[in-house]
């Protein structure tokens, strides 16, 4: 095994490595510098602005509100601040069946959504809609006739992740767009791990709602949104009643800090589409082919195409990804989703795609990102494949 | 001249002609509906917010982004909801059925 220098060499590395950035990520410094006046010395609520206090944490919401819609093609009105993604799939969908409910009973979506946009599917059956969870082919993508055959004028919202959580595959956006808009279906999408990784827009791609998460684009947790289109106007009901801030939708005080941190950090990673995603997908390619070359066997879950340029899910035949996982605690990565990797399930995603079981308890997922070396590839492509040919030998 | 139906909170109708040209507050308030048009007619209150029936909703032009913001605070919103101000009469809304809501919200009294 080669050795590595850890204090020695120019850009020494720190152990463990991060390579789980699907599952969270980092707060980017410049993120978090904008973000601490507000917690003592600029303390206002934005909703009380008869004073200085007040008026510059309203100014400060409504800039990072901007930040926000810019990076999506949106106007900012078209912004509600929420406390993340999986609030912003509950309201989008639980919104939409309270206000729209009576008029379309059916609900669209895919059986390798993320579990809260499932599990709200769920509930929304048991109050009577009628849920299509729909196949994915075993790229992952969602098959546009696939769609073309289950949509109908009885569909009340398709529900399409933009970029997947576990095996990074990015939907056709435009297509589903499209044929939601023939039939006058509202289109929500998921795109808490595709917002400033891959360009977005919500006009060109027909998008009615979107969601979006601060915490995987280098911004703080607890906090997201929800992009709800104003024309035609599309309506919610909303889910948590009070002062009605938020143009009624989401009561409830913002944060300002965690406000303006969703706002730099989309403000930054709309900067960082220009080369991050280039560096990003070599990074990839390196990581890929070093461990398949090694490992010829390496299956690869997912479209390579179409995909976030960080993403990466292999499985290595007759291994679970728990043994790999225990014998790398240098290494930080995953098995599945971070919301499903405290379950002993395999990977219900990796089953969609057509894989055994065995496939999908063997899946892991690297999640490459801003902060990711070139040397902790190089490093992880070595313990990797030298813990699985011992795991192999053994 | 059109004839429009107005279905008050407590499920009684009031069918009236209308004159084509005049808007659905005039048309209400004139004949003692609970409309109250507190803005008159500005989009500044929503206490004209009528509820279309589903039948004759696609033959309204449609409603301005202004209208539209005003909507959104009304009280009871529904995906048919209107403002009683912005509809105007014309012959092809013969047969028009409206709902009144039981409850408006005024927006000028914040």
């Amino acid at each position: 095994m080669t050795t590595y220098s850890i204090t020695g060499a120019a850009t020494p590395l720190n152990f463990p490595i991060y390579l789980d950035n699907q599952s969270t990520t980092a707060t980017d410094p410049q993120v978090l510098e904008q973000m601490l006046p507000f917690f003592i010395a600029k303390p206002g609520n934005p909703h009380s602005d008869g004073h200085e206090f007040g008026k510059e944490a309203m100014d400060a919401v409504e800039v990072a509100r901007n930040q926000v819609a810019n990076i999506i093609g949106a106007d900012p009105r078209e912004i509600i601040f929420t406390s993340g993604a999986t609030e912003s799939n509950n309201l989008a969908l639980k919104g939409l069946a309270d206000f729209y409910g009576s008029k379309r009973n059916q609900i669209i979506t895919t059986q390798t959504e993320h579990k809260c946009v499932l599990e709200t599917c769920k509930r929304l059956e048991a109050s009577g809609y009628e849920i299509l969870f729909l196949p994915v082919q075993k790229s992952g993508l969602l098959a546009t006739e696939t769609l073309d055959s289950a949509i109908s004028d009885d569909t009340l919202v398709v529900s399409v992740m933009a970029a997947h959580n576990e095996i990074g595959v990015v939907q056709k956006l435009d297509e589903i767009g499209a044929l939601c808009k023939k039939w006058g279906a509202f289109f929500h999408t998921d795109a808490a791990q595709a917002v400033g990784k891959i360009p977005l827009d919500v006009k060109a791609m027909n998008i009615d709602l979107m969601s979006i998460s601060g915490h995987k684009i280098y911004g703080p947790k607890g906090i997201g949104a929800l992009y709800i289109r104003r024309r035609p106007r599309v309506r919610i009901k909303p889910q948590i009643d009070g002062g009605g801030q938020e143009r009624g939708m989401r009561s409830g005080t913002l944060s300002t800090p965690l406000c303006v941190g969703l706002g730099e950090a989309c403000g930054l990673a709309l900067e960082a589409l220009q080369s991050e995603p280039a560096r990003l997908l070599a990074l990839r390619n390196r990581l890929c082919s070093g461990i398949t070359s090694a490992i010829p066997d390496t299956l690869v879950h997912g479209d390579l195409q179409l995909r976030l340029p960080g993403n990466l899910n292999i499985s290595f035949p007759g291994i679970n990804s728990d043994q790999i996982m225990s014998a790398t605690p240098d290494i930080a990565f995953s098995s599945g989703s971070a919301c499903t990797s405290n379950s002993i399930e395999p990977s219900y995603v990796i089953e969609s795609l057509g894989c055994t079981e065995q496939e999908a308890r063997g899946a892991i997922r690297f999640g490459l990102g801003r902060f990711t070396t070139v040397d902790e590839i190089d490093y992880s492509i070595d313990r990797i494949t030298n813990i699985v040919s011992s795991l192999r030998a053994e | 001249m059109p004839t429009i139906t107005f279905v008050k909170p407590d499920g009684s109708k009031l069918s009236v002609t209308a004159p084509v040209g005049t808007t659905i507050l005039e048309i209400a308030q004139e004949h003692g509906l609970n409309l109250e048009g507190a803005c008159e007619g500005s989009m500044a209150c929503s206490t004209c917010h009528v509820i279309v029936d589903d039948t004759y909703f696609t033959l309204l032009d449609c409603a301005s982004e202004d209208e539209e913001d005003i909507l959104d605070l009304a009280s009871g919103l529904t995906a048919t909801s209107r403002l009683g101000c912005q509809i105007v009469v014309s012959e092809r809304l013969d047969g028009l059925i409206l709902y009144v809501p039981a409850g408006h919200r005024n927006a000028l009294l914040g």
